[in-house]
């Protein structure tokens, strides 16, 4: 029997595929978590009150912020999910390496984020038809994505760079963790202790800054840069960790 | 041609020696088995073969290439084992169909029919299934994809009598059709000897006996007769394995080196002399004791 | 031991035609196959200068390696029963049947006579019992 000639491309696309159709409830679990936050986003994210005498003022803004913090986190469990032992073994079934393996799930996170960053963006309308039939006296921004395309793509953008820089965090964790299990208590121990630090000392900490480092940037383009470097690091770093990992069941 | 070669294979887990220095080849379109006992190293070596596990020490290759990490070798092998976990979000059609489109030799008609003749479900799913049933749509997946190097480990465990000797059919008459490497590990030797040609025999990490099978089967032989006899007939031979049976009559077995007049002279001296079948050969040749179990008994 | 007596016995009832061969049996399985083989070629089955069954269909018949099978063709090969014509498999060749005939009188027979004496010897009956009871054992009126 004659031997198969494989190329990288292509089994990157055929594992690709593959997870697009096996991981589908990837997408049941976005599409819950979003209306949930949709749901949460209806007493408004933020808002002030006053009031004089027998008048009262009561100003609440509402947006889709909450719907994007809620994917971000689905994002990163998400990438967590699939570094897992049941899902890398899966891959093994069928033809792989551990490269083919980490490109394809990185391929799939992508894709995974832009679906993510488009329904924030259009939930924003959702929580706008909602509000607008729930509560009188409302002003609306822009009411259709036609009004506005611009404001829309660049939106969803930012917001798949978001995910995706949470899925790459995700993926490096969710990798570190198979290779050693004190990891997962490690990195959330490490993190909360962080908080508590920079809590304590009552000023900014490591924590802090890192994220005004991403969230408070004003440039897109310094904004990309940042993701691509950042995410494009913390893949590397899992892709060196697990290429060297056994399948053991 | 050599499909597999393994030079001074070691593999270390936990500070044990799962393989101890093991070389072996493993030539092409040949049915081999492997036999051993639990923790003898078979599935440490097929998991190398197939490149999930890496060597510790030692040379291993496949197709003349280092089988971790490698494409060639993922694509022209499969491993099919007993803790084997499909994708728990497909059903059995769905997984095949995907298996179909990585394995470019799959044959899709024959996964099909195996799957009616077995009656399995194909909209179940695969962790659903019974131990049985998963063994039997793992060998149906095994064969459908008909690839260069075929590995089972224990494929038949949990299955019943009648589906097992099915299988063992089926895989004959595919490797007639399509001729091709096969690696398969059993502890039913007696039930897999006849559709093998060579076996390798395993105990603690090495290799112990890799001859073809027909050879097994004359490798030893037991006597059996009063002890004082069969102690002079075995006096410079290595005992492979010894019981008395009754009152000083012993029952031994030793390597066949004997001529055909030194058969016909142990027989006239009163000793009877009869063929060991290979799976009995295989369980002393890889026992601790000389005597077996009945060591532990007869102690005090 | 018992085996060579029913295969005596097989022997002797020509034309039965026997598909399923003793695979738990102590004898190796390709010596099991020659041993077939000749039958079908005794039996008239497979006559000479034909074609016999290749190593393939023997394989599908019995449920074996085809290399087994290929062993039991070979057996015959060296014995001249069998000759391997290039490219187009093993035929049978002409005076085969007389060659089995000859070798199984010669080794089998002899063979199965030496268990006899031997199993006289422990059963303590004398040479002269032993010729008479092969004299009035009922062969079914066959004559070899």
């Amino acid at each position: 029997m004659s031997l198969t000639k494989v190329s990288m491309v292509d089994v990157v696309k055929k594992q690709y595929l593959y997870k697009l159709k096996a991981y589908s409830q990837v997408f049941m679990s976005l599409i819950f978590i979003q209306l949930l936050a949709v749901l949460f986003s209806m007493n408004g994210v933020g808002g002030l009150g006053s009031s004089e005498g027998s008048f009262q003022i009561e100003i609440k803004y509402f947006s889709a912020v909450m719907v994007v913090a809620f994917t971000m986190l689905w994002g990163f469990i998400t990438a967590i999910i699939i570094t897992t032992k049941a899902y890398r073994n899966d891959d093994f079934v069928f033809v792989t390496n551990r490269a083919s393996s980490n490109l394809s799930n990185i391929v799939f996170l992508l894709t995974a984020s832009i679906i993510g960053g488009i329904t924030s963006m259009l939930s924003t309308y959702l929580i706008k038809v909602i509000v607008y039939y729930l509560i009188s006296d409302v002003s609306l921004k822009s009411t259709s994505v036609m009004s506005a395309p611009n404001e829309f793509f660049l939106g969803s953008f930012s917001t798949f760079l978001y995910i995706f820089l949470f899925c790459a965090l995700g993926y490096l964790i969710g990798t570190l963790v198979q290779i050693n299990k004190v990891f997962a208590v490690l990195i959330p121990a490490a993190f909360f202790g962080g908080l508590i630090f920079d809590g304590l000392r009552g000023n900014e900490g490591v924590i802090a800054k890192g994220f005004n480092f991403f969230f408070m940037e004003p440039s897109l383009t310094l904004f990309l840069i940042k993701v691509i470097v950042t995410a494009g690091l913390l893949i590397s770093f899992a892709f060196a960790l697990s290429n060297r990992m056994e399948v053991r069941s | 041609m050599t499909v597999i070669e393994c030079r001074g294979l070691t593999k270390v887990y936990g500070g044990a020696k799962a393989l101890n220095n093991l070389s072996c080849n493993i030539e092409e379109n040949k049915i081999t088995g492997l036999i051993g006992r639990n923790g003898a190293g078979k599935t440490t070596l097929l998991k190398i073969i197939a490149g999930f596990l890496k060597e510790t020490s030692g040379e291993l290759t496949v197709f003349s290439e280092n089988p971790f990490n490698n494409l060639l070798v993922s694509a022209n092998v499969i491993f099919i084992h007993d803790q084997m976990n499909l994708p728990t979000s497909l059903n059995l059609k769905e997984i095949l169909e995907t298996a179909a489109s990585f394995y470019e030799n799959w044959d899709h008609d024959l996964a099909n029919r195996l799957l009616e003749y077995f009656s399995l479900n194909p909209l179940q799913h695969h962790n659903g299934l019974s131990k049985g049933m998963k063994s039997t749509f793992n060998v149906i997946f095994g064969l459908a994809a008909r690839v260069p190097l075929t590995l089972f480990d224990e494929p038949t465990s949990g299955m019943d009598a009648a589906v097992r000797k099915d299988f063992y059919r089926a895989l004959l008459k595919d490797y007639l059709a399509h001729p091709r490497t096969i690696i398969i590990s059993s502890h039913h030797l007696n039930e897999i000897e006849d559709l093998l040609e060579d076996i390798l025999l395993m105990k603690d990490g090495k290799e112990l006996l890799h001859l073809p099978i027909a050879d097994l089967k004359e490798w030893g032989i037991g006597l059996q007769g009063k002890t004082a006899i069969v102690d002079e007939w075995t006096q410079n031979k290595e005992l492979i394995y010894t019981k008395s049976v009754g009152f000083d009559q012993s029952y031994v077995v030793v390597r066949n080196d004997f001529s055909e007049s030194e058969w016909q002279k142990a027989r006239i001296a009163g000793l009877e002399l009869t063929p060991v079948t290979s799976s009995d050969l295989c369980v002393y040749l890889t026992s601790k004791t000389k005597g077996g179990i009945d060591d532990v008994f007869n102690k005090g | 031991m018992i085996y060579y007596i029913t295969s005596l016995m097989h022997y002797i009832r020509e034309g039965v035609k026997r598909l399923i061969l003793n695979l738990d049996g102590t004898k190796p399985i390709y010596v099991q196959i020659s041993e077939w083989l000749e039958n079908e070629i005794l039996n008239g089955n497979v006559a000479s200068e034909q074609k016999i069954y290749s190593q393939y269909q023997l394989a599908e018949i019995f449920n074996i390696n085809p290399a087994t099978a290929a062993k039991g063709l070979n057996i015959l090969a060296d014995e001249q029963i069998l000759m391997k014509k290039r490219g187009l498999g093993m035929f049978v060749t002409g005076n085969a049947k007389e060659m089995i005939l000859n070798k199984r009188k010669n080794q089998t027979l002899k063979r199965l006579v030496q268990e006899i004496v031997l199993e006289a010897g422990r059963l303590q009956v004398s040479k002269e019992e032993l010729i008479d009871m092969i004299k009035t054992a009922d062969i079914g009126g066959t004559e070899q």
